[in-house]
């Protein structure tokens, strides 16, 4: 019985989302955004690792887009490394964006330049 | 799925739980119940779903992760399957006595092992003296039942292979290890705690594992704005026992009179005396409290007091008076078992616990550094909404 909860305990993981430092209720979650374009910087900090992002508009303007990402140990646990992304690098980013509407989201997956996709 | 990586994932995705509740416990509304419950039996559809078709959850892990509408990003990157980047060895032929330097590379993984040296992190670089000709093998599992497998092997030139290096695997140690005072040794990176509301029910006549406010402290409980993202997004200290419920390694470093319980998330530590000195008479209110250890049979006891008002516990604040009892145990070899009775005479009715339990993680050494050099002020992401 114990471990038959652990299978069901096991689901769970495909169903939420791990939270590490702060809630995402900043960014709207349950309507993810994708968006693409080229990395300016690169963070590899804590609480947060951030990509600095150049992103063309609908008129062909570019805006820089932060782009949260985990804390360091969990993209270390994903494979991630410092430079795993680089300035240069074009990349697409899932996940939620800033319910204010400025150019901020937060990744939960990132798709690398040779189309690698790897949990952010 | 076989038996060990299914308790792996099952470890993590209790962690998951622990992890995600102890963000939220702070506005923990039932609405928060519902929605796990939800997911429980969602899992439990989905569980239904493994058992039916586990060929078709098979084909399902290596295509790409797609989205349907409305769904969490996170859940999608849940679904992202395990790879192997890169496994090699350099040199691959040498003589007996020389030494080889192994590296391997994962991405997207839920456990990593490489036979014959147990347990590894995801990515790494080893270096290794085979004293005969050794093949290496790196396998991999990941969501939806992802894996992968991949071999190197290095020629020991004058030797033979061995025959089965499976038979060779640095097997998991099965007895408690000891110190030479004869206590369980506590030392070891412990993952993320299970059991939070994932966990088992409390049996009969044990302590609440919900407080119980006592009249006139209904102040303690909690309410946040709609735009406070929580009690870490400051990068304060959450104190105890609430640095145990965040997702985030911890390391236990145990010494003949002192035992040093260190926290990943922001780098916090205690250094408890276990050589039976009290606490110091009307100790500064800090953080972490003042933390005195002494050991109950197999199990360490350490009893805390001397916190400041500033931290919370499940969604409680507290006020100075906060006497926080902890008992650390290993229940086995794998396993770091974690209760704290809670009392705090001016806020609650009585004393109730906070119980989780850690995996032992082998592959790790150490923590991580964590520091806080680049937290946000996340208000004007909320908007006028």
């Amino acid at each position: 019985m114990k471990r038959y909860l652990f299978v069901l305990a096991s689901l769970l993981l495909l169903a939420a989302p791990l939270s590490a430092h702060h809630s995402t209720a900043m960014y709207e979650m349950a309507n993810p955004t994708t968006i693409s374009g080229t990395v300016k910087r690169f963070e590899w900090t804590n609480p947060h690792a951030f990509i600095y992002l150049d992103v063309k508009d609908d008129k062909g303007a570019f805006v820089e887009w932060e782009i949260e990402l985990m804390s360091l140990n969990h993209l270390r646990s994903y494979g991630w490394i410092r430079t795993t992304v680089k300035p240069g690098d074009q990349i697409t980013c899932t996940g939620g964006r800033a319910k204010s509407g400025a150019p901020s989201m937060i990744s939960a997956l990132l798709k690398l330049p040779d189309g690698r996709e790897l949990k952010s | 799925m076989t038996a060990r990586p299914l308790a792996i994932i099952a470890v993590l995705a209790a962690s998951t739980i622990g992890g995600t509740h102890s963000h939220e416990d702070t506005n923990a509304t039932k609405t928060h119940e519902a929605s796990l419950y939800r997911e429980f039996f969602v899992g439990l559809r989905v569980l239904r779903g493994f058992v039916a078709n586990a060929q078709a959850q098979q084909t399902a892990a290596a295509a790409p992760a797609q989205a349907t509408p409305g769904e969490s990003p996170y859940r999608i990157a849940g679904r992202l399957p395990v790879r192997i980047m890169d496994l090699k060895v350099e040199p691959a032929t040498i003589q007996p006595g020389q030494s080889v330097t192994l590296t391997w590379a994962t991405e997207n993984p839920t456990s990593v092992t490489i036979d014959p040296l147990g347990r590894v992190a995801p990515r790494g670089q080893q270096k290794l003296t085979p004293s005969i000709t050794t093949t290496y093998t790196l396998s991999v599992t990941g969501a939806s039942n992802s894996s992968d497998k991949r071999s190197v092997t290095v020629v020991v030139q004058g030797t033979t292979p061995r025959a089965a290096p499976s038979d060779a695997i640095a097997k998991p140690v099965k007895t408690v290890p000891r110190t030479a005072d004869g206590h369980p040794d506590l030392s070891g990176v412990f993952g993320y705690g299970a059991g939070g509301r994932g966990g088992p029910p409390p049996s009969p006549g044990a302590l609440p594992t919900t407080p119980v406010l006592k009249p006139g402290a209904e102040k303690f409980k909690v309410a946040r704005a709609a735009d406070d993202t929580g009690q870490y997004s400051s990068c304060m200290p959450p104190g105890i026992p609430q640095s145990f419920l965040v997702p985030y390694y911890i390391q236990i470093v145990q010494a003949p009179k002192h035992v040093v319980i260190a926290h990943e998330y922001l780098n916090l530590h205690r250094i408890v005396p276990t050589d039976g000195r009290p606490h110091p008479p009307d100790p500064d209110p800090t953080w972490m409290g003042n933390a005195v250890g002494r050991w109950e049979g197999d199990t360490l006891v350490v009893d805390s007091i001397g916190y400041n008002d500033k931290t919370e516990i499940n969604g409680y604040r507290h006020t100075e008076a906060l006497h926080v009892v902890e008992r650390f145990s290993r229940p086995d070899a794998s396993t770091l078992q974690y209760e704290a009775t809670i009392e705090d005479p001016n806020v609650f009715a009585g004393p109730w616990v906070v119980r989780r339990t850690f995996p032992l993680l082998p592959e790790y050494d150490s923590i991580n550094e964590f520091v806080c050099e680049n937290n946000r002020d996340y208000k004007p992401l909320f908007g006028n909404k």
